[in-house]
């Protein structure tokens, strides 16, 4: 060792002092592992108890007699045109949603009017009304008392009480979801890219498919899966507008409600557990979604 | 760093180069309720010539780009290219390569795709060909320095490298004209001055009539042919840097050029006495009353207590750093400090200690009457 100029001797180096105990340390934002493990447990106990039981109930009822009887009261005629009425409601009003939600939030992210608060109060006034209240609306402008009603029966046109009025409160009852969900991010992208594509050259149409829509078609998706989970899943204001009449205006949430109050549990709770089996469906779907486009939206944030 | 590419490429498209062209704005105006943005605003920008339009926020340079690219559209005016009327055209007939500010890539496309985006959106009849287009977004991507990254997403690159993706898209579309909004304010101080010369090189080398706009009053006056500078919509002072930096038209100009100390002086006689001097007031020779005095930091002389030249003042600060020494001094019956660049042999022959009492006089001013 010592032949080496430069090799160190260690011998002349003050050995380290061995480290004092130190004092247990944690993050201010932290707390001690009583209280964490007390809250973890509090939250715990209460997905569990609100969400996880009563889920696992839903399944759990609707194969209690076994599975023949839980496929039994699925394919029966009025279950049948239950779900089949869901799916076509869905498939208008989510469509229908996603056009005005677009058209919406373009209007209300791109440009400046008037009137333009009052509009995002308007969007939102579907989430705050009773959706009771929403289905009462349609009665009283279209009901056989209401304020177009009589002329349209007379001239033919059924509204409530039949398909359109589910379709038009469903509508209604979904619409915030799209805009809700597109507004702040078309705001925070703002008009830039926009007006980049237009000095390019590019048509309003080229911009439009090019440009604003790939930058928001996760957002989008995300909140057609959304509104597609409410349209389907909605109770309150179909159940004022749409009369319960089996096998012709029933929808499936509706038709568990009969169900169950003739006392046919399992039926309602095999109904009860498609819906919910679509609703497990979506989520999944969201959360990829959320896992896919909360990366987008961290790069965009980068940029 | 970048070098704008002199490629054959490029040296081969010089020959069949449209001659540059000009832009006339004539009584330009525009407001936004009762601010006026523009209050008629008139300016040529010389063919092939390198423009800069210089304010703080809010002196409306900004909206006057905009309005010479058809983003913003104005309410009284004119702005023509080779005398044609171009407020009559659309943005997309105007064909003005716009950069802008944030740059405002295309996210979800790659470099390569950014860039061609202004050849594939031409009608089916004026577009060239995949090949054409791919060609011509490698040539451009080499002019700007970034051969090799064409499969990047912005996201990817660098603040600078994304500058130029955003100048080299801007340049696909073969524009009359070349407009940049603020181009270096978002990169670092090291990125701008690269960038800056980089630019310079850029527009000799396309030739094109370009206008920029910023506030930092260095990147104008050292890469700009002329400049123009604006103040509350409307334009303070046209002229070459050295136009601009040695005969400041306003008291506004020399105070937002910067460096300099301001005294509020009285004139006698076109001649008012700052810092124990007389100087000349700008353009009346004849006049009496209130006046402004601006010295610039290297026009005021620090002299010895022999001399007794000048006022007393007092060190109050040294900052000892670049070619020469920026000295703080106060003097009597003055709040703000009056700041003093000095050759360093003064520093590094230590007369200039904080707290020491000197004299100090102005070797140069500009006065303005105050009314």
């Amino acid at each position: 060792m010592s032949s080496d100029p430069l090799a160190l001797d260690t011998s002349r180096i003050p050995s380290r002092p061995s480290p004092e105990p130190r004092p247990f340390f944690r993050t201010p934002v932290s707390e001690t592992p009583l209280v964490k493990a007390a809250l973890i447990a509090t939250g715990l106990a209460f997905i569990v108890l609100m969400i996880f039981l009563p889920l696992a109930a839903v399944f759990f009822e609707a194969f209690r007699r076994g599975v023949e009887p839980f496929f039994a009261s699925l394919v029966e005629p009025d279950a049948l045109s239950a779900v089949r009425l869901t799916l076509l409601v869905a498939a208008i009003s989510v469509p229908a949603n996603l056009v005005f939600g677009l058209v919406a939030s373009w209007a209300i992210a791109k440009f400046e009017f008037k009137g333009k608060s009052f509009l995002v109060t308007l969007i939102d006034l579907p989430f705050s009304v009773s959706p009771v209240i929403a289905g009462l609306v349609y009665i009283l402008l279209f009901g056989s008392y209401g304020f177009v009603g009589p002329w349209l029966i007379a001239n033919g046109y059924q509204i409530v009480f039949a398909v359109p009025g589910i379709v038009l409160a469903t509508i209604f009852v979904t619409f915030p979801f799209v805009a809700r969900q597109l507004i702040p991010l078309m705001e925070q992208q703002g008009k830039g890219d926009e007006e980049a594509a237009l000095s390019l050259g590019a048509s309003g149409l080229q911009t439009f498919f090019r440009v604003t829509l790939p930058n928001i078609k996760w957002a989008l998706l995300y909140g057609v899966l959304l509104c597609n989970a409410r349209a389907m899943g909605e109770f309150g204001a179909v159940s004022v507008v749409s009369g319960h009449i089996r096998g012709k205006t029933n929808t499936m949430p509706l038709h568990v409600e009969i169900l169950y109050n003739e006392y046919n549990f399992v039926a309602a709770f095999a109904v009860a557990s498609l819906l919910a089996f679509l609703a497990l469906v979506t989520l999944v779907l969201k959360s990829v979604l959320e896992w896919r486009y909360g990366g987008e939206l961290a790069a965009s944030g980068r940029h | 760093m970048p070098r704008a590419g002199g490629t054959n490429a490029t040296r081969a498209d010089e020959r069949h180069r449209p001659s540059p062209v000009r832009i006339d704005v004539e009584e330009l105006g525009k407001s936004y309720g009762s601010f006026a943005a523009l209050d008629n605003v008139s300016l040529t920008v010389k063919p092939g010539e390198l423009l800069a339009l210089l304010g703080p926020s809010g002196s409306g340079k900004t909206t006057l780009l905009r309005a010479i690219a058809g983003l913003t559209a104005t309410e009284e005016g004119t702005i023509r290219f080779d005398g044609e009327d171009a407020t009559v055209l659309s943005l997309r007939e105007r064909r003005v390569g716009f950069v802008f500010q944030q740059y405002a890539l295309f996210r979800h496309m790659t470099v390569f795709d950014n860039v061609a985006f202004g050849l594939r959106v031409r009608p089916r009849e004026e577009r060239p060909r995949a090949g054409e287009i791919a060609r011509r977004v490698r040539r451009l991507l080499e002019l700007v320095q970034l051969g090799g990254l064409e499969k990047r997403f912005p996201s990817q690159i660098s603040g600078g490298q994304r500058q130029r993706v955003a100048l080299a898209r801007a340049l696909a579309i073969e524009p009359r004209v070349l407009l940049l909004d603020e181009p270096f304010g978002a990169l670092d101080a090291k990125v701008r001055k690269e960038l800056r010369s980089w630019l310079r090189e850029l527009h000799t080398e396309t030739g094109l009539t370009t206008v920029f706009v910023t506030h930092d009053q260095e990147e104008a006056l050292e890469l700009a042919d002329r400049v123009v500078i604006m103040r509350a919509g409307r334009v303070e002072q046209i002229g070459t840097p050295s136009e601009i930096y040695d005969e400041p038209a306003t008291p506004f100009v020399c105070e937002f050029l910067g460096g300099v100390a301001r005294f509020e002086v009285t004139a006698k006689e076109g001649e008012a006495d700052v810092l124990g001097s007389l100087f000349p007031v700008e353009g009346d020779g004849d006049y009496h009353g209130p006046a402004l005095a601006y010295v610039r930091a290297h026009e005021i002389e620090i002299v010895a207590r022999e001399r007794a030249e000048g006022v007393p003042a007092v060190i109050r600060a040294v900052r000892p750093f670049g070619p020469t020494v920026t000295v703080e001094l106060s003097i009597e019956g003055r709040a703000s400090r009056i700041e003093a660049e000095v050759p360093r042999e003064l520093y590094s022959g230590g007369e200039l200690g904080i707290g020491q009492g000197v004299f100090i006089r102005a070797t140069s001013a500009r006065i303005y009457a105050a009314n």
